[in-house]
């Protein structure tokens, strides 16, 4: 056994244990979580296949010796590929930060006897196994829709089972060399550079977005123009190029191309992963050093920088909620995997923001215009709900070994998680908030729509907040350290499903009633405000409940618990 | 066996340890002593390759854990006051693990693992996670991990946490057998009545410098008046702040 087996080979024993200690788990939990993991997938499956049948009506429009439809197809299929890449990417340098340099069994395994390149390939299989596995789950419907719609032989299917691997190795391995290179830089720049940085890339990204993303350009297109515009996730340099066309001519049996860009995405991921164990083999151990060293030279002089001067800013708080607030605000900041993870928030809000650069020519209808606004809605409550499960959920669970502190304290746990609860609440408002009223303003919606939006993501932040926060106290990890892994646990999971039926509940209801209207399906104004009325009122009643019912359940758990 | 020539960490304009000289032989138990924030845990993250030096070198069984820290590692067993052990493998499996790390054969493994649980009384939960084992059982599965390669040094910090009177006695009697045999041990603890019977000799940092080397008996001279170790050591390192 090398030393990279053992360490996989361990990794393996504690899946393979965790997996059996799954029976002790809740029934109630694992059936919800089960089930809905089976319903979300076919439902995703259903998704893609009316997208496909929709988009085979246009097989009668030719463009070359392709018709329209099949050519849209492929050409969603890169688009598909290009944006799992770079979504790969991101997570991986993430991923590997948090697994090379952060996880608590990293000290032991490094005064082991392992030469670093050995280190580097046990745990970035891991890397690979941790970020693959939810793109396996959300891209194998996809594909499956495809080849069904196709009528693609078997050898499609295979192909891109093939594929996947090393199409998942060559982010991986470029996101560990970008981790690994961002420790030995970014310890040395000082605090404010490292900041300047960060508004630089986030500036720069909002301006090329507003350059080559916008939704109007694309909205306005004739659907002709549409597989031109999708082209430009076809570049011979693009490693997503190359999996989606072998995929694709495996689909349209051209085996001999399928085979070489096989070749050619595996040479490539084989090379990306030798070339960051080389990498890893000079830079890693400085890197790990410098950090460790960081960290043990770490001060926070109380009144310096804003995190210092945290506890002047909640001061108006009453005790024990202001030391509370203070402390996980400290705890957030000082931990560069959680911040750096908030960070991607923004980038989203900003990519989001930037595509709505001008009004499209469809809001000039009022029924897309309708369609327009209920999607802007649910954007932007995916958005408060990916925040909720992530940043949220873990709050109670990362009190985790410290709980006996909190236990002893002359503090209830009902101020505790209320504590949690408005920390939420209005932090993941101010966000949102403003997420809203950008969109609005730059969608140029009507008031009714606009007070629509705000009553909506009003609502959501307190039905998330509190599903997140019942749903953490409820199932906490008091063993787990790390929020990711929290988060990715079964609780973590049941309380991301939730949020999204949460969410599927109060859009399709506010969805229905527009599109009702705009369809003038009502017999007249009265009925459509008499709905309107009942849908406010519902979806707020909804919202409480989903905010006390699992609110009560957490704080039940957390007093009969034993710590 | 554990050699270090003016051994220096800086952590930007402060000075952890200052030039560590420092010399320890073949069966040597060698007990590292001082306040906390002295320096005793970064020297120990040094000599177990945890952290790199700002300068100076560490040589430990004649060989520098900078220049050839693989052929170094697998001669040091460690043994940290807080033992990460994997809480979802059983402590079959952790002692299984450990042997792949070290490159154990196969057939030495299931033996000499069985003896060492069976020394440090965890064989008979052998089978149970590790999630579920007592803070002292943790501690006494990462001691027989530490012993399953067979070590020539072994660097300990602070062991006696979470072990019962019985078990304290028992490591200590342990470790000094073991160094009769030719292992070197160096061990940082705050616990001097526990170090007086076995120390060799014993070495004092305080603000990062090596202020005293010496066996116990040389270090109860450096008293003014005569008394204990530990008033000695409260004499020797008195005004330094926790």
């Amino acid at each position: 056994m090398t030393r990279a087996t053992a360490i996989l080979w361990a990794k393996f024993r504690i899946g393979k244990n965790q997996l059996a200690s799954v029976r002790n788990e809740s029934k109630l939990k694992v059936g919800v979580v089960s089930v809905s993991a089976v319903l979300l997938w076919i439902g995703a499956y259903f998704a893609f296949h009316g997208a496909f049948r929709y988009l085979k009506y246009f097989d009668t429009d030719y463009v070359g010796a392709m018709s329209l439809g099949e050519l849209i197809m492929s050409r969603l299929l890169s688009v598909f590929a290009l944006a799992l890449f770079f979504m790969l990417l991101f997570s991986n340098t993430l991923i590997a930060f948090s697994t090379l340099y952060r996880a608590r069994e990293n000290a032991y395994l490094i005064q082991a006897p392992i030469p670093w390149w050995e280190y580097f390939i046990a745990r970035f299989v891991e890397c690979v196994g941790f970020s693959s596995w939810a793109s396996a789950y959300l891209g194998s419907p996809l594909i499956l829709a495809y080849g069904i719609v196709k009528g693609a032989p078997i050898l499609f299917y295979l192909a891109a089972a093939m594929f996947y691997l090393p199409f998942v190795m060559l982010p991986a391995a470029i996101g560990a060399m970008i981790a690994m290179a961002l420790v030995r830089v970014f310890p040395r720049l000082p605090r404010g550079s490292m900041i300047g940085v960060g508004i630089i890339a986030v500036v720069m990204l909002f301006l090329y977005l507003r350059g080559n993303l916008s939704m109007s350009e694309l909205a306005n297109l004739d659907f002709q123009d549409i597989p031109k515009a999708l082209a430009r996730a076809q570049s011979w340099l693009l490693p997503s190029h190359w999996a989606a066309r072998g995929v694709l001519g495996a689909a349209e049996g051209q085996y001999a191309d399928s085979v070489f860009f096989f070749l050619l995405l595996t040479s490539n991921a084989l090379m990306a992963v030798a070339i960051a164990a080389g990498f890893a083999h000079w830079v890693f151990y400085p890197g790990w050093s410098d950090l460790l060293g960081n960290d043990m030279n770490r001060k926070a002089p109380p009144g310096r920088g804003w995190v210092g001067r945290i506890d002047v800013f909640v001061n108006w708080l009453w005790e024990p909620h202001r030391a509370l607030v203070a402390k996980d605000i400290k705890l957030f900041w000082r931990d560069p995997a959680q911040w750096s993870q908030f960070v991607l928030f923004f980038g989203i809000m900003a990519v989001y923001i930037a595509s709505l650069r001008d009004r499209p020519a469809a809001m000039e209808s009022e029924f897309w215009r309708t369609w327009i606004v209920c999607l802007n809605i649910g954007a932007c409550t995916l958005i408060l709900a990916t925040l909720t499960s992530r940043f949220v959920f873990p709050l109670i669970s990362l009190e985790g070994r410290r709980f006996w502190v909190i236990g002893l304290a002359p503090l209830t746990y009902r101020q505790l998680i209320w504590q949690k609860f408005w920390l939420s609440v209005i932090t993941t408002s101010m966000f949102t908030l403003t997420l809203v009223v950008l969109s609005c303003y730059m969608l140029e919606v009507e008031p009714i729509f606009f007070a629509l939006s705000l009553y909506s993501i009003v609502i959501t932040n307190f039905g998330l907040s509190g599903l997140s926060v019942g749903l953490g106290s409820l199932y906490p990890n008091f063993q787990e350290d790390n929020p990711a892994r929290i988060v990715s646990g079964m609780g973590g999971t049941l309380n991301f499903l939730l949020s999204m039926a949460y969410i599927a509940i109060v859009i399709g209801a506010q969805t229905t009633m527009m599109v009702t209207k705009v369809l003038g399906l009502y017999a007249n104004d009265d009925q459509f405000k008499f709905t309107l009325f009942l849908v406010v009122v519902g979806l707020g009643l909804f919202s409480a409940i989903t905010t006390f019912v699992p609110m009560k359940m957490g704080l039940r758990n957390l007093e009969k618990s034993e710590y | 066996m554990i050699r270090t020539v003016k051994l220096t960490k800086r952590f930007g304009d402060k000075v952890a340890v200052n030039s560590l000289d420092l010399e320890i032989g073949q069966g040597e138990f060698f007990c590292f002593l001082g306040p906390n924030g002295a320096g005793k845990t970064t020297t120990i993250k040094m000599l177990t390759g945890l952290l790199k030096p700002t300068s100076g070198t560490a040589e430990l069984g004649g060989k520098d854990i900078q220049r050839e820290p693989v052929s170094t590692k697998s001669i040091i067993g460690y043994i940290p006051d807080t033992p990460f052990l994997y809480d979802k493998l059983t402590g079959r499996e952790f002692m299984r693990f450990v042997a792949g790390l070290y490159q154990l054969p196969k057939e030495a493994l299931n033996g000499r693992s069985e003896e060492l649980l069976e020394l440090f009384e965890v064989r008979h939960v052998g089978d149970q996670l590790i999630e579920n084992y007592s803070h002292g059982m943790r501690q006494k599965l990462s001691f027989a991990a530490c012993f399953l390669h067979d070590p020539k040094i072994v660097i300990v910090d602070e062991p006696w946490v979470g072990l019962d009177p019985k078990n304290i006695r028992f490591v200590k009697e342990y470790l000094k057998q073991k160094t009769r045999e030719g292992l070197t041990v160096f061990m940082s603890t705050h616990t001097l009545s526990l170090i007086e019977d076995v120390a060799d000799r014993i070495g004092i940092i305080h603000r990062g410098n090596l202020m005293h080397t010496g066996t116990i008996k040389d270090i109860l001279t450096l008293a003014k008046s005569p008394g204990s170790l530990e008033d000695v050591f409260l004499e020797l390192t008195r005004g330094e702040n926790e």
